[in-house]
């Protein structure tokens, strides 16, 4: 697919390269030398959100194969696939035929790594050792404490950091300029301050604001307003009311229809209840929070996420009817 | 052996079915469709507990319609071949109605064993596949784990045990015929006892007047004991809610042969029923969601722990009710209704596809995860999507369907004003915004 074609930014803009990559300069020379050595280890890319990891694995496997890197390489992640077992027969397809050409290895990518359990991980270690004559695996992932030790071990290390917010704000400008868009610089640091420096989601936001004409502080805050969905505030205010009924119909709606997982509305939850949107006393919050971290780290542990939520919702009508008086 | 009285007065036509109002619409307006041609679903699975009317409905349906009727148990494994064979001529055969239009009906589609029959669930997805013939599924249970396919392939109608006046005016109608005298009484007597379930009533009321020539209180009540069976969710639900002690309520979990997670379901769905009194559901529900913690840990860990779910699910959710303390306490009577969520995931199994595979399309061309797509990308991705959406559906393919979810998402995160506030641009819309965004819901109570 050319570059023209392209429409999402957060793609169109991707650095093909290695050279392209203006950020994490140690890391790129490091890659650089596999690239002239047609060697490499096994990589463990690990750092937050849009900070490049993705970005330098491919430019890594375009600079090692050229324009059809595809062919030799995998992509996988980890949250999609279902299981170890899903991943270890797509390693084991792939690995099954060399690469040609004067590489001697294919290349894996393994996306969102962190999400695998302890036990995939010991899985996916011995997958990688079965394979290591023909194949390269780069683990990506935002916490490297939840990579067993043997992974960690068995693999080169390369940290990425937050992007720079001046290398950040240059490369909007340059969006902006290519793509015909007025911005205000204010726009773009604002941009920058609310992503935290995740590249994909500043690219995104930028093009979403670019949509109501000149990117404007204002615009940014109204993108970024309208990426809240209200669905989750209406739930958490129905069950406060002590409309529990309402508020779980609400809930299935969200799991259901909208896609939502349970971490998802677990986490935003946490945001609503600890912002200011909706005005309860802050020593109600502590009581709150305390639940919901506990109903999080249940979800998180694999109970039943509707059930967890709505055991919530029903604390939330008790405390609804004790601590507030309806509106 | 006289002719049973229950086939005997079988209803000829939908006109004399009593009672299931609702499912005699739905079967109309289906078949219907297959004489428009267009059918959106080419099966349905008519399901409800025994004797409520199922192959009496698909009977009617056919003859009301002059369609010959083409029956096959399919828990008779030796039918495998014939739901294989029938699958080949049903896709080719000519013409639906006239002389030659069949409907084909597969009864107790849950009596097949996911083992022995192995692979009669696959024939009959072939069959629903090919057919060029209309196809009735019947199931006590359809909520069987291993009937999730035919769940999604099937339209799903629901019949309702027989309320007690329909079931009455069937027998009354029945003693008139036959010229047997029926007392009142003893009608309410045995339609108390048949739990809905007209087959049984029938039965029963032959049984009575077939050796004693009339139908008395006395001799019902001598004859007729309740039918045993085990125990449903209603009966597990009504036993835990209802219990006075700890081992009645543990037993009335342990004691049913449902799935455990489908339990803990139908305690999800009915808990707001049966407790007014908020604290109470909150009880309930705490201690619900402690059993799915435990058969998570009993899951992982050891199945040892599953005890606890038991404990938790039953006189967690029992004992939730301080009113229970009371001597004078009385569980109130509630009609519990069958899990909702189930039901709405059945609904929506389409459009989640279509979410999914939306999420797929996007993720694939960002490099992230369906995860990731929908909690960072999609909700600043439905923001510009209209601008460029000639470009973005070209690129993507994508389908109508998934087409509708992305409206569907983009009224989610933009509420009704989503349109307006493109329209009108970012200078009228930021001051409404700005006011409409903090809103006081609560005062704390003086």
């Amino acid at each position: 697919m050319s570059a023209e074609e392209e429409v999402l930014w957060a793609e169109k803009y991707r650095p093909k390269s290695l050279d392209e990559i203006v950020n994490q300069k140690d890391i790129v020379e490091r890659l650089k030398k596999f690239v002239k050595e047609k060697n490499m280890p096994h990589l463990l890319f690990a750092g937050p959100p849009g900070t490049g990891k993705t970005t330098a694995a491919l430019a890594l496997v375009h600079d090692l194969y050229g324009d059809n890197y595809r062919q030799y390489f995998l992509e996988l992640n980890a949250s999609d696939e279902r299981g170890i077992d899903v991943i270890r027969n797509k390693v084991k397809e792939f690995a099954r035929t060399v690469a040609g050409g004067n590489v001697p290895f294919k290349v894996v990518l393994l996306d969102e790594a962190d999400n695998m359990t302890a036990d995939a991980q010991q899985a996916l270690r011995r997958t990688m050792e079965l394979y290591t004559e023909t194949t390269r695996f780069i683990l990506a992932c935002n916490y490297l404490s939840k990579i067993i030790e043997p992974i960690q071990s068995r693999t080169a290390l390369f940290r990425f950091y937050p992007l720079k917010k001046e290398d950040v704000v240059a490369r909007l400008a340059y969006i902006c300029k290519n793509e015909k868009v007025e911005c205000d610089q204010k726009a773009l640091e604002t941009i920058y301050d609310i992503t935290q420096g995740d590249m994909r989601k500043s690219i995104n936001t930028l093009q979403a604001s670019s949509v109501y004409g000149k990117v404007t502080v204002e615009s940014v805050y109204k993108v970024l307003g309208l990426a809240q969905p209200k669905e989750i505030r209406e739930m958490i205010t129905l069950a406060l009311q002590g409309n529990f009924l309402k508020a779980r119909d609400k809930l299935r709606e969200l799991l259901v229809n909208y896609g939502l997982s349970g971490e998802d509305i677990i986490k935003q939850i946490h945001r609503e209840i600890t912002g200011n949107e909706i005005n309860i006393p802050d020593d109600l919050k502590v009581l709150l929070v305390d639940y919901i971290g506990e109903v999080e780290f249940r979800i998180m542990e694999g109970a039943d996420d509707e059930l967890q939520l709505n055991a919530l919702l029903a604390k939330l009508a008790v405390y609804g009817s004790k601590y507030l008086k309806g509106k | 052996m006289p002719l049973q009285w229950f086939l005997k007065y079988r209803p000829k036509s939908l006109n004399e079915v009593e009672d299931q109002e609702e499912a005699k619409k739905e079967l109309v307006e289906w078949i219907e469709s297959w004489l428009k041609g267009k059918p959106a679903y080419k099966a349905v699975l008519l399901y409800g507990p025994p004797g409520v009317g199922k192959t009496t409905l698909a009977e009617a349906l056919a003859r009301d319609y002059k369609l010959e009727l083409f029956e096959m148990n399919a828990s008779d494994s030796r039918n495998l071949n014939d739901i294989k064979n029938m699958a080949e001529k049903a896709s080719t055969t000519g013409t639906l109605f006239g002389i030659k239009g069949k409907l084909i009906l597969l009864d107790e589609v849950d009596g097949l064993n996911a083992r022995a029959d192995a692979g009669a669930i696959d024939a009959i997805l072939e069959l629903i596949e090919k057919t060029k013939y209309p196809i009735i599924l019947t199931a006590n249970d359809p909520w069987d784990p291993s009937l999730r396919p035919l769940r999604n392939a099937a339209k799903m109608v629901e019949l309702k045990r027989l309320t007690k006046y329909p079931l009455k005016r069937i027998l009354k109608k029945i003693c008139d015929s036959e010229k047997i005298m029926c007392e009142d009484e003893a009608l309410d007597f045995i339609i108390d006892q048949s739990e809905g379930d007209a087959r049984y009533a029938i039965n029963m009321l032959q049984g009575v007047a077939g050796g004693y020539g009339r139908v008395t209180q006395d001799i019902a009540r001598n004859l007729i004991r309740k039918k045993d069976r085990e125990l449903d969710p209603f009966e597990a639900l009504r036993n835990v809610f209802w219990a006075k002690y700890y081992w009645q309520a543990k037993n009335a979990v342990t004691d049913t042969q449902i799935d455990y997670e489908l339990l803990m379901r139908w305690f999800d769905e009915n808990i707001p029923f049966q407790y007014d009194n908020i604290e109470d559901v909150w009880r309930a529900y705490d201690a619900l969601s402690r059993a799915s913690v435990f058969l998570n840990r009993a899951k992982t860990v050891g199945w040892d722990l599953l005890s606890y779910t038991f404990d938790l699910m039953g006189p967690g959710v029992a004992f939730a009710s301080f009113e229970k303390k009371k001597p004078t306490y009385k569980a109130r009577w509630v009609k519990y209704q069958f899990p909702q969520y189930i039901q709405l995931l059945a609904k929506t199994k389409e459009s989640r596809d279509a979410l999914d595979s939306l999420l797929a399309k996007i993720g694939a061309i960002i490099h992230a995860s369906k995860d990731k797509t929908i909690n960072d990308v999609i909700p600043l991705f439905v923001q510009y999507y209209k601008k460029y959406q000639e470009k973005i559906d070209k690129e993507l393919e994508l389908t109508d369907k998934e087409k509708g979810i992305i409206s569907m998402l983009t009224s989610f995160f933009q509420g009704g004003q989503g349109k307006e506030v493109i329209e009108k641009g970012t200078e009228s819309g930021k001051s409404e915004e700005k006011k409409g965004r903090r809103t006081t819901y609560y005062r704390r109570k003086s």
